[in-house]
């Protein structure tokens, strides 16, 4: 495995990655030594060790060595609370307006303990903190922990580490300690734990080669017994599988039997999804941000404001799956499931175990581990994420393919384990970085204009109290926060080339949208972004613009509008097709008339119910396509509406002639962090904040959660 | 800004619930920082036509509890519904299960039939009147409080979770009450409370009323898996008046 070296600035803070000026010496010790050595430890730093409470075992500060246990089976809750806490301040706020992040701990401790699954969950969750917008918190946190690692000695009841190629690393930790009978073997990995090592004093001995056969036949016994249940393919095959199960029956007929209740996920050493909060103090003017971690099997994980659930008890069972064994190798290359067993510990129900069920669904397309990815048929939706991931260039293999699928036997004999680690690590950023550029304080900014355009919208101009203009592409959002309140992602409305000021507009239907309704100008509200894709508009030069729009969904297409519009010899014809549910509905009625004197440009709008005056049309937006005159081969469509109307709008585009290429949909999503780490606003595996709002329909017509 | 008035006002229960808002001790004062209470009969001796914010404890028993609970409501802009019995009728509800002139003959013996001691339906608050939020609980929780109303204050409209306890009591890193052989209503109880019964040892007694959308069908088949009957379920979910 090749790691990058690092910068010399990052040694210090962070010498997880550098094998370089390590001894990777390897010492043995009694077993008594291991007692003192850890009291010098103790004596140094903060030690968080294995312990046990309550006939089980817990990570915990350490007080006396006499607490540390070497031969737990599992720990009750994963390492990455460490790292994740439950509940982590992520800004601290006083208003008006001054947003901090929050003390970024600096004390450095050693965590002490760990099974080889958990240093390979930590891996992962290193590269997915890392990766895109690094995340201070975890980062910071990780810095600060020395790793040590120790093998199995006693195999937990639910553990199958052995068939996720976990039960022994090789990689990930800075000192690893193997118990051979009465005496310890201790190795260094990293200039950390040459560090620790030293603590066993100059005296002491390396281990002899007879040891270190021995700890090879630890290492052998483990990969073989860590096995209490067995996965019937490599790890390596689930994408594969996957691919050819998404509507299998088994996922309504388990999760009839879920309680949606999240333990799985709230103990599981890969799960990271989280949820924010705000609490305020009783002052009124200052609080806190927090980040609590959430579970994508409790009703509200994918619910909008508006009310739409996203995704059903059936589909929350089958996301988890699906991210362990297809959306995370997908993205980031391994399979995230470490095989501890915890959620099988956890689940009172008995339907959460991730062998139980893979092992159910290879029963019913035993093909998968034999036929080429070409013949499993559904190989669609990991098509569609590999495309929307960057990938195009992998899409003729499909997902599957690209892992080389291992027999069990040549697996065991394998040193490495295969799947479960980054195949290459993005590295920590140095400490005055994490400081400097933590995205998840946001910008102040200024309300310049406020007005309700209906009974439920009001239309906002803002501008960033730094003076910088928000940057941002048509078809782009950011989070608009209101501290005390929360935060909430919002489309921006409004010309990119309006340099100085930035528009919204806001539906009344949840807290921060109906607290932001009574602010009044030169109030300030915190501003986050511009996140996610944007309507390619240089890219569609020459051609004629559709926009369809439903409702509020004229409000993202809006600043696409306008940019149109101001260059308009760019572009051919400009249609407009605008449904909403009634007159009084109508958003940006003087507007849209000034639109519709351009030159080029059609506006047809149409209402659902009619009530008063109206001049248009009557019907849902669909009704108002024939008369759009779309010349298929030469039009860009840009769609934005409620999720019910995508579905007609894009057969009837389709069925217009237009290609999926050229249909352009913004889809909303719940969303907490904005960049790409909550999880909340994932479609299949999908970010919605990375890889949209603005999706082609080519991309997502695969994606089953997409378009329901 | 103007301190909104807030008025609390108590029905059928126990009057815990209120007793920990006067539990909130110095925070208490904090609270008065931020509201004027203008009327609350265990806390002072105040009373006042006019409020913002009522605050209602104890289930709605008597007819003339009806009428009185429609003034309040008509004379308040926010209504919240504090505790189990507020929110659910609470421990009144486990009169419903029996007929109610057997359950006074039980109560107050030959008394029973005194013309004062009548009574009817036990409902939750929002039985007989719309809320704007609620706080659950049996005793309610002293922050969650603190946190409904400043939410309320600052214009808000305080969430309930609709998560289950467990969520809370993972967080908390308990070990299960189901692995030590227990029921334990955790996994269909709405959440917000901590968990605080499971991480002191005790199982969940389902005091803040159920989830949105509880999976009745697991929780048999777990009662199954744990050899355990439905029954035993029921009769806990009962205690409560669990809906």
């Amino acid at each position: 495995m090749q790691l990058p070296a690092p910068a010399p600035s990052l040694v210090q803070e962070f010498t997880f990655f550098q094998r370089e000026g390590c001894s990777m010496r390897v010492i043995k010790v009694e077993e008594t030594q291991i007692a003192s050595w850890t009291r010098t430890l103790l004596a140094q730093q903060r030690v968080v060790a294995v312990q046990e409470r309550d006939e089980r075992f817990v990570f915990d500060d350490l007080h006396q060595a006499e607490d540390l246990r070497l031969d737990h089976d599992v720990t009750l809750e994963p390492p990455l609370r460490y790292f994740l806490p439950q509940r982590e301040e992520l800004v601290s706020y006083e208003r008006p307006g001054r947003y901090a992040q929050p003390e970024l701990g600096a004390r450095p401790f050693v965590l002490l303990g760990l099974h080889p699954y958990d240093v390979a969950a930590i891996r992962q969750m290193d590269e997915v903190f890392a990766r895109g917008v690094p995340d201070p918190h975890y980062q910071r946190r990780r810095s600060l922990a020395t790793l040590v690692a120790c093998d199995v000695e006693t195999p937990s009841s639910n553990v199958f580490a052995g068939a996720m190629g976990t039960a022994v690393v090789r990689e990930g930790y800075d000192l690893l300690l193997t118990r051979i009978g009465r005496t310890y073997l201790v190795e260094s990995r990293t200039a950390k734990g040459d560090g620790l090592l030293a603590l066993f004093g100059d005296d002491a001995l390396d281990a002899p080669p007879a040891d270190l056969r021995r700890r090879e036949a630890v290492w052998r016994r483990n990969r073989q017994g860590l096995r209490q249940h067995e996965l019937d393919c490599p790890p390596e095959a689930l994408p594969r599988l996957l691919l050819a199960s998404y509507n299998d029956e088994l996922w309504q007929e388990r999760s009839e039997l879920c309680l949606s209740c999240g333990a799985c996920n709230l103990v599981c050493p890969t799960c990271y999804c989280f949820d924010v909060q705000d609490v305020v103090d009783w002052d009124l003017k200052s609080g806190r941000r927090f980040r609590l971690c959430d579970s994508c099997m409790l009703q509200d994980f994918a619910k909008v404001a508006g009310g739409h659930q996203f995704r059903l008890r059936r589909d929350r069972y089958r996301h988890r799956f699906y991210r362990k064994g297809l959306y995370m190798p997908e993205r980031f290359g391994f399979v995230a499931c470490v095989g501890c067993g915890r959620c099988i510990d956890s689940c009172i129900a008995g339907v959460a175990s991730p062998v139980d069920v893979y092992n159910a669904l290879l029963d019913r397309h035993p093909e998968v581990l034999t036929e080429p990815v070409e013949g499993l048929g559904k190989k669609s939706l990991g098509q569609a994420i590999e495309a929307l991931l960057g990938r195009e260039g992998l899409e003729e293999a499909g997902p599957g393919a690209r892992v080389q699928v291992q027999t069990r036997a040549t697996r065991l004999q394998a040193e490495e384990p295969a799947v479960a680690l980054p195949q290459a690590a993005t590295a920590i950023l140095p400490l005055e970085q994490l400081a400097a550029k933590d995205p998840y304080v946001p910008e102040q900014a200024t309300i310049v204009e406020m007005r309700p355009l209906t009974q439920s919208e009001t239309f906002y101009r803002l501008r960033l109290e730094s003076g910088r203009p928000l940057g941002h592409e048509s078809g782009q959002f950011v989070q608009i926060s209101l501290m005390g309140i929360g935060e909430a992602p919002i489309s921006v409305s409004s010309d990119p080339g309006q340099e100085t000021a930035f528009e919204i507009v806001v539906r009344r239907v949840g807290n921060v949208t109906e607290a932001l309704e009574r602010l009044r100008p030169g109030d300030t509200v915190g501003v986050r972004g511009p996140y996610g894709t944007a309507f390619p508009m240089a890219d569609l030069r020459g051609k004629d613009i559709l926009v369809v729009a439903g409702g509020i969904g004229i409000v993202p297409v809006r600043s696409a509008i306008q940019e149109v519009l101001r260059n308009r010899g760019d572009y051919g014809r400009l249609t407009i097709a605008y449904g909403m549910r009634a007159p009084e509905d109508r958003l940006f009625g003087d507007e849209i008339e000034l639109w519709r004197q351009e030159p080029g440009v059609t506006v047809l709008e149409t209402v659902d119910h009619l009530e008063g005056l109206w001049h248009g049309q009557v019907g849902p937006v669909t009704t108002l396509l024939p008369g759009c005159g779309i010349d298929p081969g030469h039009t860009a469509a840009l769609v934005c509406g409620p999720p019910v109307m995508y579905r007609y709008v894009l057969s009837d585009l389709i069925a217009a002639g237009m290609r999926p290429e050229d249909i352009y949909v913004s889809l909303e999503r719940k969303m907490k962090c904005g960049i790409g780490k909550c999880g909340h606003c994932q479609i299949n595996g999908v970010y919605v904040c990375q890889e949209g709002p603005v999706f082609t329909y080519a991309q997502v017509r695969n994606l089953p959660e997409a378009l329901q | 800004m103007k301190k909104p008035r807030v008025a609390i006002f108590d029905f059928a229960g126990c009057e815990g619930c209120q007793l920990q808002i006067v539990n909130l001790e110095e925070e208490l004062l904090q609270l008065l920082e931020v509201v004027d209470v203008v009327e609350w009969r265990e806390g002072i001796s105040d009373q006042s036509p006019e409020f913002d914010i009522a605050i209602v404890e104890g289930a709605i028993t008597r007819p003339q509890d009806v009428r009185r609970l429609e003034q309040i409501r008509a004379r308040a802009k926010v209504l919240v519904a504090l505790g189990a019995c507020a929110s659910h009728g609470g421990v009144n509800k486990l009169r419903q299960r029996l007929d109610l002139a057997a359950a006074k003959r039980i109560v107050y013996g030959t008394a029973a039939r005194e013309e004062f001691l009548v009574s009817g339906p036990v409902q939750a608050v929002d039985e007989v009147v719309s809320i704007d939020a609620r706080v659950e609980g049996c005793p309610i929780d002293r922050q969650e409080l603190g946190n409904v109303l400043r939410t309320l204050v600052l214009g808000g409209e305080p969430k309930v979770p609709n998560y289950p306890v467990c969520v809370e009591c993972k967080r908390a890193g308990n070990i299960c009450r189901y692995e030590r052989g227990e029921i334990c209503l955790g996994p269909v109880t709405r959440g917000g409370c901590g968990a605080r019964c499971p991480s002191f040892g005790m199982w969940c007694y389902g005091c803040r009323g159920s989830v949105d959308e509880p999976n009745i069908h697991a929780a048999r088949a777990v009662m199954e898996r744990y050899g355990r009957t439905v029954q035993e379920l029921e009769e806990r979910l009962a205690l409560f008046g669990s809906r």
